[in-house]
């Protein structure tokens, strides 16, 4: 089933400031989506749009075929929400701000303990259990925020910047508990994060946006053929020959860009046919990083046109 | 009202007990309202020697609302059974505001209103919590400060005159009509204040601006009325409260969530 469907979104603020173009994403459930841009490229506006608390100028948006700005109560309850701007209460200690986050969502007290009381174990947060939030860190209260989002088993995760603020072993923690949550209870993530390197690790699919506009979707593979040469092979030869692709030159080391690793024994074999000596040859895949960058520097060739 | 909308109301009214400052604050109004200016007027009435009051006068010009021959018995009946009634109006709403007031902006200031707004419950749905939660403070207080008042002023009349003065039909129809309806209107205009303003001090100075001249037109013009007829003070009771569910149920407009956030 599919768990979101964007099609042609677009959202003018009042005064014209336009904070997404034409935006087309289907993700399907289970799916870690990766939503990646600089800040202010549009990110948090379509996750508000895909919760209702934005209407889209046009277009239109359906998450598990509810329209998010008819019925955003229905939708609440399928989805979970991790934002910066979106706080709990600091007078409250972290189990009281996720058992009124619960009875919020219409659990049970009793369902209400039981599940904060797990998820707090599971993001490392028992000693803090009884302490009031204005005593949490940054780090912590982050923690605490995910498992707030978590408390009623939403089938759609939104993660803004999940892991800002937080040290590596807190950050491993709440990777696992992501991974887990989209394996194990097939729930969707929507990670919307400015940390390509950090998606990287966690996403099986990705959506690249920039000012607004949608650079590429699609998982890493498909991302990379949708740059001109998604790999670059290195080869260390004493001899090449003549009309290799070759797109930087350092004496008996040279750089070429191929679009698959396919291309890899045929010019291996045209080196040792025109008597050449390979000592070595290493492929080197775009990292998400690089694609992002490929891409914005194919949009400002092409005249900032959009594209999926 | 559901499970969800409960459990902000609970947390609401959590927030204002468990906050001593304000909690301390809430509870000196309807002291000096429901406590002092009747202790007063009592130990006034009882110590004063009679042929010094020019309340003679005044009682002349009202129609007699008792049978009692003993003009101190009047006064203090025209006192505890007419005029402090009109207190508590004001008492409910001075005890609602600062909550009404702070019901949406507060949520903005301490970041918590967009976690809010993600639940599943309707705008409107978390409108009417907020606004049941400062109404069922307004009347935690007013019953209270009622309560304590009978208890105090009985007391006190029994120890000076050895007789009790009970209140009567014109206090029925202010705490259980007039006194809610006013609260509910009072407290719908606040909260409705609070969601459009950007801080929680420009929601209270736009809610005392905005309730103070209706509360002392109100009360101003019903003094009066207390003193006339039961009956008509009943047919406007039952027309607020009737106004009062009318606001409460579409007072709040269509909300929307841009506007809200911003």
């Amino acid at each position: 089933m599919q768990a979101v469907q964007m099609d042609r979104l677009e959202k003018v603020y009042e005064g014209g400031k336009r904070a997404l173009h034409n935006i087309s994403i289907t993700l399907d459930q289970g799916e870690v989506f990766g939503f990646l841009g600089p800040n202010g490229a549009g990110k948090t506006t379509a996750v508000k749009l895909m919760n209702g608390i934005l209407a889209p100028t046009s277009g239109s948006c359906r998450v598990f075929g509810i329209d998010p700005a008819r019925e955003p109560e229905k939708m609440h309850q399928l989805s979970g929400v991790v934002t910066e701007h979106a706080q709990m209460y600091d007078k409250l200690t972290g189990l009281q701000n996720l058992l009124f986050y619960g009875n919020l969502f219409g659990l049970s007290d009793s369902e209400s303990r039981s599940r904060a009381l797990s998820l707090l174990q599971k993001l490392g947060l028992t000693d803090a259990t009884d302490k009031k939030l204005e005593t949490y860190s940054t780090g912590m209260r982050q923690r605490l925020s995910l498992a707030r989002a978590m408390m009623h088993r939403p089938r759609l995760l939104f993660l803004d910047e999940p892991t800002s603020g937080l040290d590596p072993e807190s950050t491993m923690q709440v990777n696992r508990l992501i991974q887990r949550l989209a394996r194990d209870e097939g729930a969707t993530v929507f990670l919307c994060t400015h940390q390509l390197r950090y998606a990287e690790e966690l996403c099986s699919s990705y959506g690249l946006i920039d000012e607004g506009q949608l650079l590429a979707a699609g998982n890493l593979e498909a991302l990379r053929n949708s740059v001109s040469g998604g790999t670059t092979i290195r080869i260390e030869a004493d001899r090449f020959p003549m009309g290799l692709p070759v797109c930087s030159n350092n004496g008996r080391q040279r750089e070429i860009t191929v679009q698959s690793e396919k291309e890899i024994p045929e010019i291996v074999r045209r080196i040792v046919e025109n008597g050449g000596n390979v000592y070595h040859v290493s492929a080197h895949r775009l990292s998400l990083e690089e694609i992002y960058f490929a891409l914005i520097e194919q949009r400002g060739k092409k005249g900032g046109t959009s594209h999926e | 009202m559901n499970k969800m909308q409960l459990a902000i109301i609970k947390k609401d009214l959590r927030s204002i007990t468990t906050n001593k400052n304000i909690f301390i604050t809430l509870l000196i109004v309807p002291f000096v309202f429901a406590v002092f200016f009747p202790t007063l007027m009592i130990l006034l009435m009882h110590f004063a020697p009679e042929d010094s009051m020019d309340f003679q006068k005044m009682l002349a010009l009202l129609p007699s609302a008792t049978d009692a021959a003993d003009p101190t018995q009047e006064i203090l009946f025209l006192f505890l059974n007419r005029i402090m009634p009109i207190f508590f109006i004001i008492i409910p709403i001075m005890a609602a505001s600062v909550m009404a007031a702070s019901s949406f902006v507060g949520e903005k200031e301490k970041r918590t209103l967009e976690t809010l707004l993600y639940c599943p419950l309707s705008l409107k749905k978390i409108f009417q919590s907020k606004i049941i939660a400062s109404f069922a403070l307004s009347m935690a207080v007013s019953f209270g400060s009622f309560l304590v008042m009978v208890i105090i002023t009985q007391l006190e009349l029994f120890f000076t005159s050895g007789s009790l003065l009970l209140p009567d039909a014109v206090w029925a129809i202010t705490m259980l009509l007039i006194s809610p309806a006013l609260s509910l209107i009072a407290i719908t205009i606040i909260v409705r204040g609070s969601a459009k303003a950007q801080t929680v001090e420009e929601s209270q100075q736009r809610s005392v601006f905005l309730i103070l001249p209706i509360l002392l037109l109100v009360i101003g013009q019903s003094t009066g009325l207390f003193l006339v007829s039961v009956w008509l003070l009943l047919g406007i009771g039952a027309v607020l409260a009737v106004v009062a569910f009318f606001f409460m149920k579409n007072g709040i407009g269509k909300p929307d969530y841009e506007k809200v956030m911003r």
